[in-house]
């Protein structure tokens, strides 16, 4: 399987489309009303303008690329402290802005190529890949241990290794491992299984998508992961039947449609299988009349976007033939593949939900500062700046933030411990199971 | 010797900023050695973040003890260079410098700190329905910086350049030393103007961060009246659009009257150089009007649509045009998404912009342009060049927006050696260049009246003895 991921070097022509405008450095809506913001986290906590938004990043892969600056420690830290959240990418206007986190990610890759990278404590990372299939040095054994609750009350999730299902239900690492975000798992087959969803799950023989390797760089572990999991899915899809992969993890989304489109037997492996969010698929049936609310939930909440669902989706219009403009210009973009409107739309169609809206949302959102393994490198920075992204949220009035991605999770509620906020975090799909009960079966 | 020196310099950097404030790193440091301009890379030894009055004046006092420049930097948009390190030295970041001190709603201005961005007060003032002159620049950009280098905004056909708009201003000198200029001079918490006191505020503006560091600043804003209206025309002459430029600026009625080339009308603009379609017109202009009430509107395209009968009563080949809407947007809707982040200029060209922006009046458009389109055909480049009035038709600037491949030291070396030929052209026709890089203060200075060069060193000498601020950007 040939995979398509650029190396530094094959990007040099995009990276000196940037002029160094600063156009990056914040949100800006122009309105009116005009409405700003701060928009890089690293940037915003270190100040100098090497961390700042894509204009800093574009200066070091320069820099590299020139000769003009070695590895060193601190250049390296300086790398893996962005958080790869795209929000210096959504404010630029240049034809390099469809290649900015790839540029990121391309410096990273060098960085490992090169033996220096990734980050210490992200080697651990790099080290469970190898041992455990996932980043979280777990057992295969521990992968399930959510699932104990559907065992215990007689209602077991299907193994797909061995029964047939339309769904696979592709749990993702962080939902399994990490303690505080593994109700997301567990509300999403509790609301799979109220629904009457055909679903069932690779358990012990589900292994790591590979975003997390290939956020800090290490192409290779993302390709042997990610090579093994569209084989398992065409497996599924031919012996199993499985049509459908839905994943709650915003970074298992990120990357199956994504970063495994570079593989060359991509369309081949993925033909006749769809990829959706949880979410995405709720919203359909919500839309189709099989998803009914019973519960009510008087709360008044605020959404926050992860960065893997909103604006890492954004598909560029990149006229390669030159027929529009010049070759390889950047002419448009559109979000079809961002999910902004359907968790608004599912919040708000909760009975006593009350959604208010931060500052900074949707393609605009700040990042939880957890994202670019910036939670494994840096965890008490992260949490820092999870902390502010509480704030804003309480300053909307709201007394609990809504996401969909298991690392906002665990990272605003730390954000949240941190700052000793009353404020949880909770994913979607746990409100959502809370107010849907086993009558309204489709 | 000189590790150990730099160490010591380091250290005291640190002592006034913090570990985190201050930094020798070189990969920080090349982060700030380039702009989107040709000016050649420079690295600063020192980057500090300043976050207080009291650090810049710890700053400046070791500076001016061990004779290290100090390069004052906010956003670094501009595009003259004028924060690369002509000699190395700190580079003193003022970007945590961003409070908005005071809005005063009544009296219409507002006073800030350097790092407030044109997007952090755009959004401020909105809310107390007031606007500043955004210029076509990325909101990020420093309105301070923008106003102390005499830029030029949306209102600026009206009210002239943005530093014309400033009242008061904390300034701390290359020595240190903290002064006041203006209202706030002589009442701590007065913001109101610099007038009927001497105008010392004229010893930091236009000097391209070699007098001081502006570390705080009253602006006048200015209501937002309700309708909008564009008056849109096109020309096949710069003599034409000249004509109607002058006739309809003296009637004051246009916030921002501005032409622009069918070449800087392009979205990009065409690199390397093509030529115009023949049936196209060579100019297109925009004058934007804002009233508060539908009479007011109606006037004012009266007195409009008599300029452009009498225009055409002359023969000239004015004629109505429509205005894309996507460049009207970016005109009218300021600091400006698609100018202010330069899409248009540079696509495919690589990254590179410069220009010679020069204030020429009006009378002085047609031979400058004429001369300009040949000397920038022949490099190969676009003639996209901006005409725009200011406060009415009492003076004018004329500028090309030049994009370049900067992977090609070849093609920015083509691109320097035209605009600066363009630069000549337009001094020897009495125009005056504005943030001009290096190379356009030595042409300037050529020129100088001795008694002013003399009297610029001597004032640079009493403000900065040791040569510290910018050193090197004034071209002597």
């Amino acid at each position: 399987m040939e995979w398509n991921i650029a190396t530094l070097e094959e990007l040099k022509d995009i990276l000196w489309r940037c002029t160094a405008c600063g156009n990056c450095k914040a949100a800006y809506n122009y309105g009116p009303p005009p409405e700003f913001g701060e928009i890089c986290p690293a940037g915003a906590e270190f100040g100098f303008e090497g961390f700042m938004a894509s204009k800093g990043k574009i200066a070091f892969a320069r820099g590299i690329l020139d000769g003009q600056l070695e590895w060193t420690d601190e250049l390296l830290d300086a790398i893996y402290k962005c958080t790869v959240c795209a929000g210096c990418q959504n404010q630029c206007e240049l034809d390099h802005k469809p290649f900015i986190p790839e540029i990121i990610e391309a410096m990273r890759r060098k960085a490992v190529q090169d033996g220096i990278g990734p980050m210490p404590t992200q080697k651990k990372i790099a080290q469970s890949m190898r041992s455990y299939n996932n980043p979280y040095q777990g057992p295969r054994r521990v992968r399930t241990d959510w699932t104990r609750p559907f065992k215990k009350a007689k209602k077991p999730i299907k193994d797909i290794n061995k029964e047939p299902a339309d769904i696979l239900y592709y749990v993702g690492c962080t939902g399994a491992f990490n303690l505080p975000a593994r109700g997301v798992p567990v509300a999403t087959a509790s609301l799979f299984q109220k629904l009457g969803l055909d679903f069932g799950i690779l358990g012990e023989n589900e292994i790591c998508c590979g975003s997390t390797a290939m956020r800090i760089g290490d192409a290779e572990e993302f390709k042997r992961v990610a090579q093994s999991n569209l084989e398992t899915f065409r497996m599924l899809h031919e012996e199993r039947g499985v049509k459908t992969i839905v994943t709650s993890c915003a970074g298992c989304y990120r990357a199956i449609k994504k970063d495994y489109i570079l593989s060359s037997e991509y369309d081949k492996m993925m033909d006749g299988i769809q990829v959706v969010h949880t979410v995405d698929l709720l919203n359909t049936l919500f839309k189709e009349g099989k998803l009914k609310f019973t519960g009510e939930l008087p709360m008044k909440v605020t959404y926050h976007d992860p960065c893997h669902t909103g604006r890492h989706l954004t598909k560029f219009v990149i006229d390669k033939e030159g027929s529009q403009l010049w070759k390889g210009a950047y002419v448009g973009l559109n979000d079809e593949d961002c999910l902004y409107d359907v968790p608004r739309e599912i919040l708000r169609a909760i009975p006593g939900i009350e959604l208010v809206e931060m500052e900074r949302i949707r393609d605009n959102s700040y990042c939880c500062g957890g994202g670019g393994g910036v939670m494994t490198g840096y965890g008490d920075w992260a949490a820092k700046n999870a902390s502010k992204r509480i704030e804003e949220g309480m300053q909307t009035g709201a007394e609990h933030m809504v996401s969909i991605c298991p690392f906002c999770h665990y990272n605003l509620n730390e954000g949240s411990r941190r700052i000793s906020s009353e404020m949880k975090l909770y994913d979607l799909v746990e409100l959502l199971d809370q107010v849907i009960s086993e009558t309204d079966k489709a | 010797m000189l590790a150990k020196r730099e160490d010591m310099i380091l250290d005291e950097l640190v002592s006034i900023v913090g570990k985190d404030n201050a930094t020798a790193a070189k990969h920080i440091r090349y982060a700030y050695s380039y702009d989107l301009s040709f000016v050649k890379p420079k690295l600063p030894d020192y980057v500090v973040m300043a976050t207080t009055v009291e650090q810049i004046q710890s700053i400046f006092r070791l500076a001016n003890r061990d004779k290290i420049p100090v390069v004052p930097y906010t956003a670094g948009s501009n595009i003259g260079g004028l924060c690369i390190p002509e000699h190395g030295g700190i580079l003193l970041d003022l970007k945590r410098m961003n409070k908005i001190i005071r809005i005063d709603t009544e009296s219409h201005y507002a006073v800030i700190e350097p790092g407030v961005s044109h997007a952090q007060l755009a959004m401020e003032l909105y809310k107390h329905n007031l606007r500043w002159s955004w210029p076509v620049g990325p909101p990020s950009a420093s309105v301070s910086s923008n106003a102390l280098c005499h830029g030029i905004g949306g209102m600026s056909g009206r009210y002239g350049l943005n530093s014309e708009e400033i009242t008061s201003m904390e300034v701390v000198l290359p020595t240190g030393e903290l002064v006041r200029v203006g209202s706030c001079a002589i009442q701590e918490d007065s913001w109101h103007s610099v007038l009927p006191l001497p105008q010392l505020d004229g010893l930091f503006k236009g000097w391209l961060g070699t007098s001081g560091v502006v570390t705080k600043m009253g602006v006048r804003v200015h209501p937002i009246p309700p309708i909008l209206k564009v008056f849109t025309v096109s020309t096949r002459s710069i003599e034409d659009m000249t004509s109607y430029m002058v006739n309809l600026g003296n009637y004051e009625i246009c916030d921002d009257l501005t032409a622009v080339s069918w070449w800087l009308s392009q979205v990009p603009i065409p690199y390397p150089y093509k030529p115009k379609p023949d049936a196209a017109p060579e100019w297109y202009c925009f004058g934007a009007t804002n009233s508060w009430t539908q009479k007011e509107k109606e006037a004012r395209e009266e007195i409009w649509q008599n300029v452009l009968d009498e225009e055409k009563k002359k023969g000239t080949s004015i004629e109505y045009a429509d205005y894309p809407e996507e460049a009207l947007k970016a005109r009218t809707q300021l600091p400006s998404r698609i100018v202010g982040s330069t899409k248009n200029y540079t696509k495919m060209a690589g990254g590179g912009i410069s220009w010679p922006g020069t204030f020429t009046p009006a009378n002085k458009w047609a031979p400058v342009y004429n001369k300009w389109k040949e000397i920038l055909i022949e490099h190969n480049l676009s003639p996209s060049v901006r005409a725009t009035n200011y406060r009415g038709v009492h003076y004018g600037m004329l500028r090309a927006m030049i994009p370049f491949n900067k992977q090609s030291a070849e093609e920015t070396e083509n691109a320097r050696h035209a605009i600066v030929e363009c630069l000549k052209v337009d001094l020897d026709a009495g125009g005056i260049p504005y943030k001009p890089p290096v190379d356009f203060a030595a042409e300037i200075n050529k020129r100088a009246h001795p008694g002013y060069l003399s009297l610029l060193k001597q004032v640079k000498k009493l403000l900065d003895p040791n040569d510290i601020m910018n050193t090197g950007k004034l071209g002597f």
